[in-house]
């Protein structure tokens, strides 16, 4: 077996209209931990629900160990865990009798585990599921996601409504998870502190199509913001190879670029007898540069 | 005296990778003479769980520290710092020395200090990091 987990080529996903997914490509392989990034709209549920199979692809192909997602078997799913935006769960049942329901349908149903998980994460087991908050409804759904032990899991924003403690337990669960070599997951969110913890790589979703694919650290090292004051007026444009944005005001410069490289900047500060500093970004700062919510001004000031 | 995974801290935000963050930590207490050759370094998984992050992360922080002969692998049992070996000349040393410190004394100018004042910070760190 190829240890390739996910597989998307030119995924197109229309609904009337609406084209959401624009020919998307993505490969993800066993033991990545990929968080999925994107602004609102721009395509990660209907991305996941197309591999999973839950949605039908309008062209392009997708798979999941190996197997069509519109057409996956048991066992494929049996080595699956999916955590979904609006889980539905039965209200009317207790917590307990829920996770007993849901392991019926598993050969390999760890009920000592989702016990434990219960207990730290102070779910009632006696308490209705229609009574939980919504915050408890995502932890329950999130260990029952687990509780047979799967090989991928696939979470749609499962920690939208975590108070922090039980996010950074959430968190522990997930890594407790890796440390098993093999296991795959693949989650969006908008909370990049969680990614930068767990995630091994990262992928962006820009207009549907993939913006950017690769490991979170070579992502940190590669886009900065460089500052420069030079001792004359600079050009319009400084021609940077992976301009992200480029605010130019007499000799005072303002870039993100995405593929930084010290050799590129310096040959510019001898040209321009400028000096420059250049600026660590986090998670949350790559993840506006990349989108283009800075570069709007970008137009107001060349007009 | 072996290292506690609990005296590492982490900053996922900080815009550094964390396997940076964490190399530059156990570099910082070999210098700093907390840590020293024969000491064991936490288990991957110790780090991963007390400090929140992926297993991975640690794996390659440890691995690059392997890579710079800063620790070795022992079998069984996990990763120990070696003793240092510094390469190249001490001239060459002292070479790359160079731009960090001149990087602290112009910021030392620019907090108006000076000389005495700045060899004085020097030399309490110096006091502070004895080899």
């Amino acid at each position: 077996m190829s240890n390739l987990i996910i597989q998307a080529e030119n995924l197109h996903k229309q609904f009337q209209q609406t084209q959401v997914l624009t020919g998307l490509d993505l490969e993800i392989n066993a033991g990545q931990v990929v968080g999925l990034l994107g602004t609102n709209g721009s395509g990660k549920t209907t991305f996941i629900k197309c591999i999973l199979g839950l949605l039908k692809a309008s062209s392009g192909t997708s798979s999941i160990f190996g197997q069509n997602s519109w057409d996956l078997d048991e066992s494929a799913k049996a080595h699956l865990g999916y955590v979904s935006q609006d889980s539905a769960l039965l209200p009317w049942m207790t917590v307990q009798s829920l996770t007993e329901y849901t392991g019926a349908f598993y050969a390999q149903w760890d009920q000592a585990y989702v016990n434990s998980l219960l207990k730290a994460w102070n779910l009632n087991e006696t308490q209705r599921v229609g009574a939980l908050s919504t915050g408890q409804r995502q932890k329950l759904s999130v260990i029952l996601a687990l509780g047979h032990h799967p090989e991928l899991l696939v979470l749609d924003e499962p920690v939208a409504s975590l108070d922090p403690v039980a996010r950074r337990q959430f968190l522990q669960s997930l890594i407790e998870f890796t440390e098993d070599e093999d296991n795959t997951i693949l989650f969006s969110t908008h909370i990049t502190s969680d990614l930068e913890r767990v995630a091994s790589h990262v992928a962006f979703l820009d207009a549907g199509k993939l913006g950017f694919f690769g490991e979170l650290d070579t992502l940190i090292h590669q886009v900065k913001r460089i500052r420069i004051t030079a001792g004359q007026d600079l050009p319009h444009s400084l021609k940077l190879p992976g301009t992200l944005r480029s605010e130019i005001n007499g000799n005072h410069a303002l870039l993100a670029v995405k593929e930084f490289d010290v050799a590129t900047l310096e040959n510019l500060s001898h040209q321009f007898q400028a000096t420059t500093t250049v600026e660590d970004l986090n998670l949350e700062e790559i993840f506006l540069e990349l989108s283009g919510v800075s570069s709007q001004t970008e137009v107001e000031t060349i007009q | 005296m072996a290292i506690k995974a609990t005296q590492f801290e982490v900053h996922p935000s900080a815009g550094v990778p964390i396997y940076l963050q964490i190399i530059g930590q156990i570099n910082a207490m070999i210098a700093g003479g907390h840590l020293n050759a024969g000491d064991m370094l936490p288990s991957v998984r110790q780090m991963a769980t007390v400090l929140g992050v992926n297993a991975m992360t640690i794996s390659k922080a440890y691995s690059k520290l392997e890579g710079d002969e800063v620790v070795e692998r022992v079998r069984g049992k996990g990763m120990m710092v070696r003793k240092s070996v510094p390469a190249g000349s001490s001239r060459e040393r002292m070479q790359e020395l160079k731009p960090l410190m001149e990087q602290a004394i112009v910021h030392g100018r620019q907090l108006g200090l000076n000389n005495e004042q700045i060899l004085a910070v020097v030399n309490k760190l110096l006091q502070e990091y004895q080899p």
